[in-house]
């Protein structure tokens, strides 16, 4: 507990962050209890603008648009978490190899990461997509994590070279621990907070992604998802008829976890990278560096005048 | 410097060779005969007689997969990318030299925008940093940069486009107007890449104060920055010409990293305000399921994108002495 409490202070994004991706993670979980009527029903005539009966108002074919953008969440929740992490196995596998065996491998091993990394990502999987037909949600996860990898795999490979060359790494090759148990033990426990970094990157990347492949009209139009609901209200041009709520409330679900999640990755960011937090704790550190190097001074002055004493 | 751009155009050409290799292998890995699927769309369109050439063209000849990858690249590399098939007869070629104007349009007008005004703000933001400008637009941007951009253009379509209904919502230009030089042609112009502009602008200024902020805050604790104050040089003169000089490298890095993305957004952008750009072709080409359209344009996209980084390592090499002499 109070860990937790700890990790919090002063990590402002952190915080955010986490309140907004758990209350979609509560909301999405809690849906069948929640949800004030059937998503997949027509429960009310068309195009009814926000009330007490609908709080959201209804889609064009008269579902109820709360329960729809509840139910959305578990597919959108699932499939970015899926994603995100099927990319982070990934950039993990990649990075930490290179890094640690180096060479050849190495060589390899960047030399596809870089060319990934320059290929633009929507335009390939918007063709794959096409080719493949209808893709359901499980598709998606699965295209997207295959295509989010490349700059995590980049990160990791830089953060493992930086570690494998620290004190404590040495130490345990000399004392002569495997390989595998280096790497498990020793060097991904310090890379965590970059992983759980690269994870919320991917997952971000997964949940837009979705939704840009599902408002195009490449995902299964009968899955309840918030790229889906996107879809409908398109094809419908609720906005031009005046339907704002059946296009603005996925958007801004969207928009609210996708902010959830880039307020997370700032907050990791701030953890692997301390110097990116405010000039607050700058100052902080700068008057602790000062009174270190002026005690250090004062020490070194007390042992001349030592050393001159005993040399007297 | 010659070693550092070889070493780069051999990424480039690899990851090019990745796209040409993804639209050769992509109908041949679906169920079914592949060239039925690239071609389903063409029913009763094109004549018998034209459907064998074109099954050469693109490589669907009898023989091993190395031959037909060989006659497919001979096929790209004639410079004929076949007939549309939504479009017919026109070439897939003439339909994307038509639409990639207007994606040049945007992608030029708004980067240009977003990287002077970004910067500059960056550059100021850092040296007054805790200041009023730094409290506010700092974070404020920087948030409206993480919105997703197919959101923020939904909110921007319907908040100036309809329900104040300042400006127009689709289209490149006004259809009852002629195109050519005239003033009222260009004006039309302007107006209906506005609200796409503004998205776009909205979207990217964020990203390029908070690099060059954050750039700009580690050079300032350089000792050259403090000694260029000590000799009195004019605070504009060590803010622009000391610090944020060598602090737009990292910048630089940064976005050339980010243009895939960037590419992504101006996509979805042109799909939510149907502009005639390559990202609506797209949409097209999809709901159409016309294949050979959709892989010409994924082709010219990832030739675009390529140059484009290019572009940014010319950049780099000319902002940073240090890799030309190497």
């Amino acid at each position: 507990m109070k860990s937790i409490f700890a990790f919090y202070r002063g990590n402002t994004p952190a915080l955010m962050g986490s309140i907004i991706v758990f209350t979609f993670i509560l909301l999405s979980a809690l849906a069948p209890w929640i949800a004030p009527y059937d998503a997949e029903k027509r429960v009310a005539r068309g195009h009814q603008p926000p009330s007490a009966e609908h709080i959201l108002g209804t889609t064009r074919s008269g579902k109820d648009v709360l329960s729809q953008v509840l139910y959305a969440g578990r597919i959108s929740l699932t499939v970015g978490f899926a994603s995100g992490l099927i990319a982070t196995v990934i950039a993990v596998l990649l990075g930490v190899t290179s890094a640690y065996v180096g060479g050849r491998v190495d060589a390899f091993l960047m030399f596809l990461t870089n060319v990934f990394l320059v290929l633009p990502g929507l335009p390939l999987i918007v063709v794959l997509a096409a080719f493949l037909g209808e893709v359901g949600p499980l598709s998606i996860a699965l295209i997207l994590g295959l295509f989010g990898w490349p700059g995590g795999a980049r990160v990791m490979r830089a953060q493992a070279l930086s570690i494998r060359e620290k004190e404590f790494v040495t130490a345990a090759e000399v004392i002569g621990e495997s390989k595998w148990r280096i790497v498990v033990v020793e060097i991904l426990p310090n890379m965590v907070s970059l992983i759980v970094g690269t994870f919320t990157g991917a997952a971000l990347g997964a949940v837009m992604g979705q939704a840009a492949l599902e408002f195009i009209g490449l995902g299964d139009p009968n899955v309840i998802s918030w790229g889906t609901m996107l879809f409908w209200a398109q094809n419908n041009s609720a906005l031009i008829v005046g339907a704002w709520w059946d296009a603005i409330v996925p958007g801004v679900a969207i928009a609210v976890f996708a902010m959830g999640l880039a307020l997370l990755n700032m907050g990791m960011d701030q953890i692997s990278n301390p110097q990116l937090k405010g000039s607050k704790n700058l100052k902080q550190w700068k008057k602790l560096n000062d009174e270190l190097q002026a005690n250090r001074k004062k020490k070194q002055e007390s042992r001349k005048i030592a050393g001159e004493v005993v040399e007297g | 410097m010659g070693g550092y751009l070889s070493s780069r155009l051999f990424y480039y050409i690899a990851a090019f060779a990745v796209a040409l290799t993804f639209n050769f292998l992509l109908p041949r890995l679906m169920p079914g005969d592949p060239f039925e699927i690239m071609f389903a769309a063409s029913q009763g369109k094109i004549q018998p007689a034209q459907l064998e050439v074109l099954k050469e063209q693109f490589g669907f000849v009898s023989g091993p997969w190395h031959v037909q990858f060989w006659e497919y690249i001979k096929g790209i590399f004639s410079g004929d990318l076949g007939p549309s098939l939504i479009y017919y007869p026109t070439p897939v070629t003439e339909i994307i030299a038509g639409s990639m104007p207007w994606t040049l349009l945007l992608a030029g007008v708004s980067s240009f925008i977003s990287i002077t005004v970004g910067l500059s703000l960056g550059i100021f933001a850092a040296y007054h940093r805790g200041g009023k400008l730094d409290s506010i637009a700092s974070p404020g941007l920087t948030l409206l940069g993480a919105f997703p951009q197919m959101v923020s253009a939904m909110l921007i379509l319907f908040l100036f486009g309809l329900h104040l209904d300042w400006l127009p919502i689709s289209y490149g230009y006004d259809p009852d107007i002629d195109a050519g030089w005239t003033l009222e042609f260009f004006l039309s112009v302007a107006s209906h890449a506005a609200l796409p502009l503004l998205t776009l602008v909205i979207s990217g200024l964020g990203g390029w104060l908070f690099l060059m902020r954050n750039s700009m805050i580690n050079t300032l604790g350089e000792d050259y920055i403090t000694m260029g104050k000590a000799k009195g040089l004019s605070g504009r003169r060590v803010m622009v010409q000391y610090a944020a000089r060598n602090a737009i490298l990292p910048v630089v890095t940064a976005v050339a990293l980010n243009i895939g993305f960037l590419v992504a957004g101006l996509l979805i952008i042109e799909m939510i305000f149907n502009y005639p750009g390559v990202g609506n072709m797209m949409l097209t080409a999809v709901s159409g399921r016309d294949y050979p359209l959709l892989q010409g344009l994924l082709l010219t996209i990832v030739g675009c994108v390529l140059v484009a980084n290019f572009l940014a390592d010319l950049a780099y090499l000319w902002l940073d002495p240090r890799l030309r002499k190497s």
